[in-house]
């Protein structure tokens, strides 16, 4: 056929990659990957050297999260394969998008314990949405197409393909297969929205709850058109955060353990709540037989196995959301309901009169978000500071924030970091950080050393893992076990060393200055603020609490 | 404890068998008998699963129904329901 063209495994990996438009894959080579990072060398995909497999993956899903692209990593057999294992499981409950390729041994050494063996395809059953073993070239290209199909259809997930050595090497000649052949096999039936109108239209007291759904289903535009309809009080999870203007009047912020107490109060007292592209996880309902205990529930979603899994849905919308949504998008006469809603968010608004002298952290959070251009991504890592960053911080769309939602992984942020400025070079890019955290990936500087990407680094240093600590203060009598981290190495020093314009910042008076400072570097930089080890994260609703029962304070 | 019967009908691909297995283990569910046949002709797969779980037979249908390779799932047996 005139279209054939020969290829290596190695090459042809790459000729599939790029017909499905990837530009960019993060990786690290090693021996069973060869063949393929040999064909790299001729190819226009450019690749990006992580220093840690783990850093390439998290790469990847920063690359996805902040662009609608599919994110690519690869790693060699063995301990590269299992070091991806982590962030495939971050974007498996994060449900993002990737395709992770593994080099595996040669074929006629597999399952006899070789070097760098690792069954890998077994140990992706867990941790991906779908995975293959390629044992045939002529079965490749097949199998890499449908490894972006599924990555992207329906509810998203990362995918991961394993090739042995031999099969990269191997000579095909071939034509690349039509990308149109993609299909969703997400098959649900029409919806019909009149239960649905009628129960939204006879509540008194309804609340929008708004997940991480509505970004992945690009449904943005749908679900402002909804809120500027009904104007119906809303409330939105961790990953949620930024569908929801900023500047909707009846947005009354994040919901769960550290959710605002307006937000969790109007949950708890709402009489139907509208969910949409969430999934009622343990961290957004606390004690579950008391979540909005008077609620029906309307719920829309594009998994079916997410409905009643742990709140029956009294309506079930399954499909698309940019399809289903407006059909509910109704007028309402609620304006008590309003009224008493905006009356808790003007009660209980966020407070930034900390006492003493020592930096506050969510008060510098307000400041950069204040002061961070418009289409600014910020990723996070896990910890109080992730939580100040949700409460205290506002974004444009859910693309401009990436934390590590369901799995709640330390180390995500500074290699999200990476793939988010590989993916909008030029966007302002900030990884907002805590020092436990920023150790966990933190050989990834040399990856922004690299290629000099200019990425900010807000690293919050209490010297601890604070979470915890604040965990083990609060429930566990103050034995503060394993906690400590006063010997920390000097951070400045460090990213100096990796040639990162780094500063350190100690008083309130000096936080606006040096934000700004840090915002107009033109380059990477890493701003650290040492805050008050005491400090904790406000609210708190404790472990199987009913989310009306929060902590404000010690 | 419910005891329940599945007949899943599966594309004989890769591991689709250890997958199944996977989740069903995963999502609370005791396995206390297995048939599975493959017609070769075809390449369809047939698995009977016996299970037992205090938790409904609804959360593990749709965790199966979600697996790529799978073409149906049917609850042939419920003790709960007779």
């Amino acid at each position: 056929m005139a279209n054939d063209q020969k290829h290596t495994g190695g090459s042809l990996l790459f000729s599939v990659l790029q017909a499905h438009g990837v530009k960019h894959v993060f990786g690290y080579p090693g021996g069973a990957i060869m063949p393929i990072y040999d064909a790299l060398y001729d190819s226009e995909v450019e690749h990006y050297l992580c220093r840690h497999e783990q850093g390439a993956a998290f790469a990847a899903v920063g690359y996805a999260r902040a662009s609608d692209k599919v994110g690519v990593c690869m790693a060699t057999s063995g301990p590269g394969a299992t070091n991806l294992i982590t962030g495939l499981a971050d974007a498996l409950a994060d449900s993002i998008p990737i395709v992770a390729i593994t080099g595996q041994v040669p074929t006629s050494a597999m399952g006899s314990d070789a070097f760098q063996e690792i069954d890998i395809f077994g140990l992706s059953l867990a941790c991906t949405k779908h995975s293959f073993q390629v044992t045939d070239i002529k079965d490749l290209a097949r199998v890499l197409h449908k490894a972006f199909a599924i990555a992207l259809e329906g509810r998203q997930g990362p995918v991961l393909v394993d090739i042995p050595k031999d099969i990269q090497q191997a000579e095909i000649t071939c034509t690349l297969e039509d990308l149109s052949q993609l299909r969703n096999k997400v098959e649900l039936p029409p919806v019909d929205v009149t239960q649905a109108i009628t129960l939204l239209s006879n509540a008194k007291k309804p609340i929008l709850y708004v997940g991480g759904g509505v970004g992945m289903a690009n449904a943005i535009g749908e679900l402002r058109e909804f809120c500027n309809k009904t104007n119906i009080p809303c409330v939105s999870t961790l990953k949620g955060l930024g569908a929801i203007a900023p500047e909707n009047e009846h947005y009354m912020g994040m919901l769960g353990m550290h959710g605002t107490k307006a937000a969790n109060l109007a949950v708890q007292q709402s009489d139907l709540l509208v969910v949409v592209g969430a999934r009622f996880d343990d961290r957004v309902t606390g004690k579950l037989d008391e979540f909005a205990p008077n609620a029906k529930v309307i719920h829309f979603d594009i998994d079916q196995a997410e409905i009643n899994k742990r709140r029956k849905a009294d309506v079930a919308i399954l499909g698309d959301l940019k399809v289903n949504l407006p059909a509910l998008a109704v007028p309402l006469s609620i304006k008590a309901w309003q009224d008493e809603c905006k009356q808790s968010s003007m009660d209980s608004a966020w407070r930034y009169d900390h006492p003493g002298e020592s930096i506050y952290a969510p008060a510098v959070l307000k400041e950069i978000s204040d002061q961070m251009p418009k289409n600014t991504c910020v990723t996070t890592d896990v910890g109080q500071h992730q939580m100040w960053a949700a409460q205290h911080m506002a974004f444009n769309d859910p693309s401009d924030w990436l934390t590590s939602g369901g799995m709640g992984t330390m180390g995500f942020g500074l290699p999200a970091a990476i793939g988010a400025q590989v993916s909008r070079p030029t966007d302002c890019v900030i990884a907002v950080t805590g020092d436990g955290s920023f150790m966990m990936n933190v050989q990834e500087l040399a990856t922004i050393k690299r290629f000099q990407l200019p990425v900010k680094i807000l690293l919050i240093d209490n010297a601890k893992l604070g979470m915890v600590r604040q965990w083990q203060d609060l429930f566990f009598n103050g034995r503060l076990s394993e906690t400590d981290l006063s010997d920390n190495p000097d951070f400045i020093m460090l990213a100096t060393a990796f040639d990162i314009k780094a500063k350190e910042i100690t008083k309130k008076n000096e936080v606006k200055d040096a934000v700004s400072e840090m915002l107009t570097h033109n380059g990477p930089y890493l701003l650290k603020i040492n805050i008050d080890a005491e400090d904790n994260v406000w609210p708190l609703v404790p472990p199987n609490t009913a989310n009306h029962d929060m902590m404000e304070s010690k | 404890m419910n005891h329940y019967q599945l007949t899943i009908t599966v594309d004989d691909r890769q591991v689709v068998l250890e997958r199944i297995l996977q989740v069903t283990r995963y999502r609370g569910f005791l396995i206390n008998g297995i048939t599975a046949v493959v017609n070769t002709g075809t390449k369809i797969g047939t698995i009977e699963l016996m299970v037992q779980s205090t938790r409904p037979i609804s959360l593990l249908v749709d965790q199966i129904n979600k697996l790529i390779d799978i073409k149906d799932v049917v609850v042939t047996h419920d003790s709960v329901n007779g």
